[in-house]
């Protein structure tokens, strides 16, 4: 079906250049405004590119030529052009833009704005924010339902997590969760929404269909304190079996059996581990290291960290172009 | 005489175009809608707030009372409005002197308001903490380092927000130990409250390990037949080599002649340069460049200061304890705030109550003029439950046991 769709591009001819499936990682830093690519081979830095300042979340296009990225300090979503590597365009966000969603259906973008304690929509076609849905204190993760009719948004300082409603832009209910909620996962079934509980230390379980927590999962990696378990990133494998939690401050990722809210493991990785994402073919895990300065790859069928490559300061995001 | 300010800042529910939730789950009538009051008290003509000066006409810091820091913390509760039927006032309360601080607690209290912010100094305490005793009251003090208040009046009704001295000077021994800067040369000044900091920094300095080379009284001036006591270049020409300068000097004038003045060029501490602090405006981690800049907003671009962060925090555990007991009850609120859940200060590891002093455990910031140079707890420094008791009196030295 993807691959469809690329040969349809090709054919087209249309820029942006068509995607070739390159493997290659990108990682934002906060702290040198850039996106390091790092070759999957080598683990060398292929490009080092500038992006406005502070880098965050980062999401390509559905076919994988453009690459967008919330720069925070300066109030846009840079547009990456994936095979030129290169800023190609940006959008203009409401103030410090962290994390977002992209539906390219209805050429939207659903980015939180910390500073505004609100959810901008914003139209990538016309360049504009169409609505400012407003959110409890330091809005954070964002994600779309499947059907495009429900946006899930995280407070950080409320300990909220909204669902809006995506036609009206309407807060359609609130639950509370653990302290200082970062980021979310749905299970493939629909009828989960997983999320992160920076300070009390698990992933919450919200029943979508009731929208209350319906359960919770706690962390103990060997050798931590209770304290430095963090939770901020997490991801799903695409069969919702198993879930990768990146537990910050405690410098592992946790693997989780979904189905049974049960820790499979622990995998070691660096300082203040964030941002966490897996290869397509779900072999290979990639975490960034807030603190460490640097990216973890990590083999998911040993559960051991393969190496750890040096990127900028304060890595936040990761994505693999495959 | 007690000025009520006409200022009733009730939590709004925000932007408009939400669903009564409540009503919508349960098909029942809405509960009716209860109020949590929370009272701020200041002193008009607080010593501590007032202007310090170089000379008549240069101001060098004006230290403001931290009602901003408890606008923002309600401002932050507003939306919990939406999920409670509760909302929360904020009362400023602003009386002539210390002694009447307790009469006006005590009205507010039989009048129906629980919790108080208490921003005063150290002497206003013990009526206080007689006047409420066995009460339903929390009092959160938001601005007094005291350690005897925490030690001596020992005082279950009263919540430690700011951090003690004992704290304070812990976090920045921490560092220096840190850097191996061991050997430290004092500077202590005239007031009770330099001696209190110098005894909580020399308590430090044998806790982690640190040597006091000297401990030189100066003599605030320019009497020039007192030099040996007023410039820090003689003050400091002492036989062994120091590492550092730890300066203790309230009034300020002193301390702000003494870095570039010494004798061998060496970093000073204390009360100026590095000063370990519960908050800094340039504070960018754990969130917290979102609360300085909403308290920026709110007060027209202050700084946010130590004292700010501890109202903001103070409000900000009564809401959460109305939101995750969802209770109006104070009795709930209170077992919630003094237990162990957690709250975040965004300082990092989650804060809480000690159940010994009720001195709330946190993070201290080690801050320069316009950096956060670490935070203390520094790494390395090890404790058997939780790192933030390495700073401050823990359980086993505590003369305080509320939990007993």
């Amino acid at each position: 079906m993807r691959k469809s769709l690329l040969l349809l591009i090709c054919l087209c001819a249309c820029a942006p250049a068509a995607a070739k499936d390159t493997g290659l990682i990108f990682v934002s830093n906060e702290k040198t405004n850039n996106i390091i690519v790092i070759d999957p081979k080598t683990y060398k830095i292929t490009a080092d590119i500038k992006v406005a300042h502070r880098p965050r979340d980062m999401h390509f296009n559905a076919d994988h030529t453009l690459l967008y990225v919330a720069c925070g300090d300066d109030d846009v979503i840079d547009i990456l052009d994936v095979a030129k590597l290169k800023v190609v365009g940006k959008l203009v966000t409401g103030p410090s833009p962290e994390a977002f969603a992209v539906d390219e259906k209805r050429k939207r973008i659903y980015v939180s704005d910390e500073e505004a304690s609100s959810l901008s929509i914003i139209d990538m076609e016309h360049n504009s924010i169409v609505q400012e849905v407003p959110t409890g204190s330091e809005p954070e993760g964002v994600l779309e339902s499947d059907d495009g009719k429900t946006v899930y948004v995280t407070s950080e300082a409320g300990d909220l997590v909204h669902a809006i409603d995506a036609d009206s832009g309407k807060v359609v209910h609130d639950v509370v969760v653990g302290l200082r909620p970062r980021r979310l996962a749905a299970t493939p079934d629909g009828k989960e929404l997983w999320v992160t509980a920076e300070l009390a230390g698990e992933v919450d379980i919200i029943d979508r269909g009731r929208f209350v927590v319906a359960g919770s999962i706690g962390f103990q990696p060997p050798g931590m304190r209770k304290a430095d378990v963090t939770p901020v990133g997490l991801v799903m494998t695409r069969d919702g079996k198993t879930a990768y939690v990146t537990l910050g401050h405690a410098a592992h990722v946790a693997m989780v059996d979904v189905t049974a809210r049960k820790v499979l493991g622990y995998i070691l990785v660096g300082k203040r581990a964030w941002g966490v994402t897996l290869s397509r073919d779900e072999k290979t895990l990639y975490v960034a290291n807030g603190l460490g300065d640097d990216v973890t790859i990590i083999d998911t069928k040993t559960r051991k960290a393969k190496i750890s490559v040096p990127v900028g300061r304060i890595p936040y995001g990761v994505l693999v172009d495959d | 005489m007690i000025k009520v300010r006409g200022r009733l800042l009730t939590a709004l529910i925000l932007a408009g175009g939400l669903l009564p939730l409540a009503v919508a789950a349960d098909q029942e009538p809405a509960p009716p809608r209860q109020q949590v009051k929370i009272a701020f008290v200041d002193i008009d003509g607080d010593p501590r707030y007032q202007p310090i000066r170089a000379y008549e006409r240069i101001v060098l810091k004006t230290p403001t009372h931290p009602f901003t820091g408890a606008e923002i913390g309600l401002d932050d509760a507003a939306i919990f409005s939406r999920m409670l039927p509760i909302d929360f006032a904020l009362n400023h309360i602003t009386v002539k002197s210390p002694a009447e601080v307790e009469p006006a607690v005590s009205a507010a209290l039989a009048t129906g308001t629980n919790f108080f912010l208490i921003d005063a100094p150290a002497d206003a305490f013990k009526p206080l903490a007689e006047a409420v005793r066995g009460r339903d009251a929390l009092l959160f003090n938001v601005s007094e380092p005291d350690d005897a208040l925490r030690r001596d009046l020992c005082a279950a009704e009263f919540v430690h927000v700011y951090p003690s001295r004992a704290q304070l000077m812990d976090g920045l021994v921490q560092f220096l130990v840190s850097r191996k800067w061991r050997d430290l040369l004092v500077f202590e000044g005239p007031s009770p409250a330099d001696a209190a900091m110098t005894a909580a920094f020399t308590h430090s300095a044998q806790k982690f390990g640190a040597r006091i080379v000297a401990d030189q009284h100066f003599k605030p001036g320019t009497d020039p037949r007192d030099r040996e006591q007023n410039d820090p270049a003689l003050l400091s020409a002492v036989n062994r080599d120091f590492d550092a300068v730890f300066v203790a000097d309230e009034a300020f004038d002193f301390a702000r002649t003494v870095p570039y003045r010494l004798a061998r060029p060496r970093p000073v501490v204390g009360s100026i340069d590095l000063t370990p602090v519960a908050w800094h405006w340039t504070w960018e981690r754990n969130g917290a460049a979102q609360v300085n800049s909403r308290f920026e907003r709110k007060s027209r671009g202050r700084h946010m200061a130590g004292a700010d962060w501890a109202a903001w925090l103070a409000v900000k555990m009564i809401a959460q304890s109305a939101l995750r007991t969802r209770s109006p009850d104070f009795l709930k609120q209170r077992a919630f705030i003094l237990g162990d859940g957690g709250f975040d200060g965004d300082k990092g590891l989650a804060v809480s109550v000690r159940t010994w002093d009720h001195q709330v455990r946190q993070a201290v910031l080690l801050a320069a003029p316009y950096e956060v140079v670490d935070s203390a707890p520094i790494e390395g420094f090890l404790h058997r439950t939780n790192e933030l008791d390495t700073l401050g009196d823990d359980e086993p030295e505590s003369k305080c046991h509320l939990d007993r």
